[in-house]
């Protein structure tokens, strides 16, 4: 579907209450100051998403669940490995590198990225007034673009627009991610509709 | 030194010795490979799906049985025979496992199989399908050799 200028100001300002509540969950989880901030959200379809995450066989630490209610869909979200890393330091508190496939770090990496997820999810219901509720979360940490492909693909019509919002935190060094929200056909009508634009 | 050309996803291209044709970041998608190796030729498709029957529509390189009729009829257009081809294809994961759900739909494997039933019906034979797991892949075929480069991130790289 076509996305207005006025729809795309609502889906930032969603993208901005989004952050913000990832960063006050973020803080009390490693028990320091973390900001985010929003610097580009895109609608886009599906098939160019590839092409705003990059190299597709960069290796990302992604989240994904899944998103039931009246506009249901498929949250995501992804840090570079490096970011990743950084996270998983900063939420054992030490200075050695985790193996991100190591069990522990894949079950910190999993409780961050679902707070995240679920901060995002917890703006796009409080501005549509639609509940929305996540699913237990999954992870990869694989290739940016084979991880896309397998949750574009997996079961249910998509809508062929897809909601990316950039992210970035500071507070802890060169931490950055993507969010993206894949709305099942008919189900980003329903939110701008929700929302009155 | 050889040019490398990248099929994108949803995309089909081909290519002559010393060429290389790559695709990066395959998960449930798969990479089909297919070349002459008299003629030294070949191309590489990148599907998403099975059949064109599927919900998204549009591009028939997005498909496993449509891509293969449009990159056979490209590489046969550059004079290679049908009866000399030859295939490997790499890809079909199943890249990610909710606890206690097992998934309906296995997309990768519903994939490689299409693949493998398409190629049997244009009679061409499958020498390598390096399909299934649950990590992405990275490939660089060689249409003159017909060397297939599987890279993962966590899995290890081979020549198959």
């Amino acid at each position: 579907m076509e996305i207005t200028q006025l729809q795309l100001d609502a889906l930032r300002e969603i993208g901005n209450v989004g952050s913000g509540h990832a960063a006050t969950a973020l803080s009390t989880l490693l028990q320091r100051r973390i900001d985010m901030s929003v610097p580009e959200v895109w609608a886009v379809p599906f098939e160019q998403v590839t092409s705003i995450v990059g190299q597709l066989d960069t290796p990302q630490a992604v989240i994904y669940v899944k998103v039931e209610g009246e506009a249901s869909g498929k949250a995501v979200f992804f840090f570079p490995v490096e970011s990743a890393e950084i996270v998983v330091k900063a939420l054992f508190g030490t200075n050695e590198t985790m193996d991100l496939y190591n069990e522990m770090a894949q079950s910190a990496l999993k409780e961050v990225g679902n707070i995240l997820v679920s901060s995002f999810i917890m703006a796009l219901t409080q501005f549509s007034g639609i509940p929305l509720q996540p699913s237990v979360p999954a992870l990869a940490v694989d290739m940016i673009g084979a991880t896309l492909d397998a949750i574009f693909l997996e079961e249910g019509v998509l809508e062929d627009t897809v909601l990316f919002i950039d992210t970035q935190l500071t507070g802890i060094p060169k931490i950055e991610g993507q969010f993206i929200f894949l709305p099942d056909d008919g189900s980003l009508k329903k939110l701008l509709g929700a929302m009155g634009v | 030194m050889n040019g490398v050309i990248t099929v994108g996803m949803a995309d089909f291209k081909t290519a002559t010795a010393p060429d290389l044709l790559l695709t990066a970041g395959l998960g449930s998608c798969i990479g089909i490979c297919i070349h002459d190796p008299f003629l030294k030729v070949g191309g590489m498709a990148h599907i998403m799906l099975p059949t064109a029957n599927g919900s998204l529509g549009g591009n028939p390189a997005k498909y496993a049985d449509t891509a293969l009729v449009l990159l056979l009829k490209e590489i046969s257009g550059m004079g290679a025979l049908k009866s000399r081809l030859k295939a490997k294809m790499a890809g079909g994961a199943q890249m990610f496992s909710f606890p206690g759900k097992p998934p309906v739909l296995k997309i990768g494997d519903r994939n490689a199989e299409a693949v493998e039933q398409e190629l049997k019906r244009h009679g061409i034979p499958l020498l390598v399908a390096d399909v299934g797991g649950n990590f992405g892949r990275t490939i660089h075929f060689d249409v003159g050799t017909g060397e297939l480069r599987i890279r993962t991130i966590n899995h290890g790289e081979k020549v198959v």
